[in-house]
């Protein structure tokens, strides 16, 4: 896969081409860039170094990188077309990632603009979209390799996942911290809320990423694997910062720069893969 | 000369793995009545026909054309 450089068929004229393009190389490199500084600038921020107005801004650049992520993955989508399978499907991934950006910016709007407490609120409509759109995603990607590699056991395997994932999330978050809350604590709202978001990681994402895996690994080396394998990083990711910022927001551990790394760093991820598969069905 | 399983598994490969690309000739040839190593220039339609179904839910059509086109190329050669 680190090997964009690939020898074509072996009965034509040996000719070597160039499978991602420098367009997907340099956005690539530029989101990864500003990723990077957005978690050094964060870390400052977390750290108190930084002025209200500094903080403020490293908070709206990060939501705004969320936003692009939104909006590569569905410009790709989109130009891939509606009507094939394959454009269907990223764009289900880019109405997710746009789900999230927009739970974001409502949130940003409630705490930054309106100085209101934004949990729970509306953002708590749009950020579980993502696990809808992901999920749906997933699904269809999943089901259309079937004429290829086997999916049953991926799918039983992301079944036990998800269940043992459901276990250990009941385990280590909702009975001590959530279901345990008094009214005092948590409004009945709240914790349906707060229930949702780590079951929703090990179910919605956790474990379709690890079933796409599963399914795509059967190709090999093959090409139309290779976007899938941005998703897969993006939702494990994902999945492991949002149950670990469930974990440590109820243990009184507190959000850090790593965790907004890992939210901001998924989108990215998600609109690296769309890239990557826009290169890769034009090959 | 390369033979029509061959020429189809070496051009699906890169997109799809070595694999995935012999299960599709194999299970063309069995939907067609014949073994892998039978198939020959008069079952390219179905060949095709049985290509473009099972890319289609995973590459665009366009990527689809490019890849029955180099097998035609590769078959012809």
């Amino acid at each position: 896969m680190s090997d964009p450089t690939v020898t074509t068929t072996a009965h034509a004229p040996v000719a070597r081409q160039r499978i991602i393009s420098g367009f997907t190389l340099g956005t690539g490199l530029v989101l990864a860039a500003l990723l990077v500084v957005f978690y050094l600038t964060n870390t400052m921020a977390y750290n108190e170094t930084l002025s209200e107005t500094a903080t403020n801004t490293i908070y709206v650049f990060g939501i705004l990188l969320g936003v692009v992520a939104a909006i590569i993955t569905i410009w790709v989508a989109l130009s891939l077309g509606y009507h094939e399978s394959v454009g269907r499907q990223w764009l289900l991934i880019g109405l997710g990632v746009a789900a999230f950006a927009i739970g974001d910016l409502i949130w940003m709007t409630l705490e930054l603009v309106l100085a209101q407490d934004p949990y729970p609120s509306i953002a708590d409509l749009f950020y579980p979209l993502q696990y809808v759109f992901f999920t749906a995603g997933i699904a269809v990607a999943v089901r259309s390799y079937r004429g290829f590699v086997n999916i049953n056991r991926p799918l039983l395997f992301g079944a036990i996942v998800a269940v043992s994932g459901v276990g250990l999330v009941y385990v280590g978050v909702l009975a001590p911290y959530i279901l345990s809350a008094g009214a005092d604590e948590l409004t009945n709202v709240g914790k349906f809320v707060s229930t949702l978001y780590p079951v929703g990681d090990v179910v919605f994402m956790l474990a379709p990423a690890i079933t796409l895996a599963l399914v795509v690994n059967q190709l090999g080396a093959g090409r139309l694997s290779w976007p899938w394998w941005f998703v897969i990083a993006g939702a494990l990711i994902f999945a492991a910062t949002d149950t670990f910022y469930s974990y440590a927001d109820w243990a009184g551990i507190g959000t850090t720069a790593i965790l907004d790394l890992g939210w901001v760093g998924a989108q990215l991820l998600f609109a690296v893969g769309a890239l990557v598969a826009r290169d890769v069905y034009r090959s | 000369m390369a033979t029509v399983p061959e020429v189809v598994v070496t051009v699906l490969s890169p997109y799809v793995g070595a694999m995935a690309a012999d299960t599709c000739v194999r299970a063309t040839a069995i939907s067609i009545g014949k073994s892998m190593d039978s198939l020959c220039c008069d079952d390219m339609p179905a060949l095709e026909q049985s290509i473009r179904r099972l890319l289609s839910p995973v590459a665009p059509s366009t990527t689809i054309d490019r890849v029955l086109s180099d097998i035609q190329g590769g078959v012809l050669a």
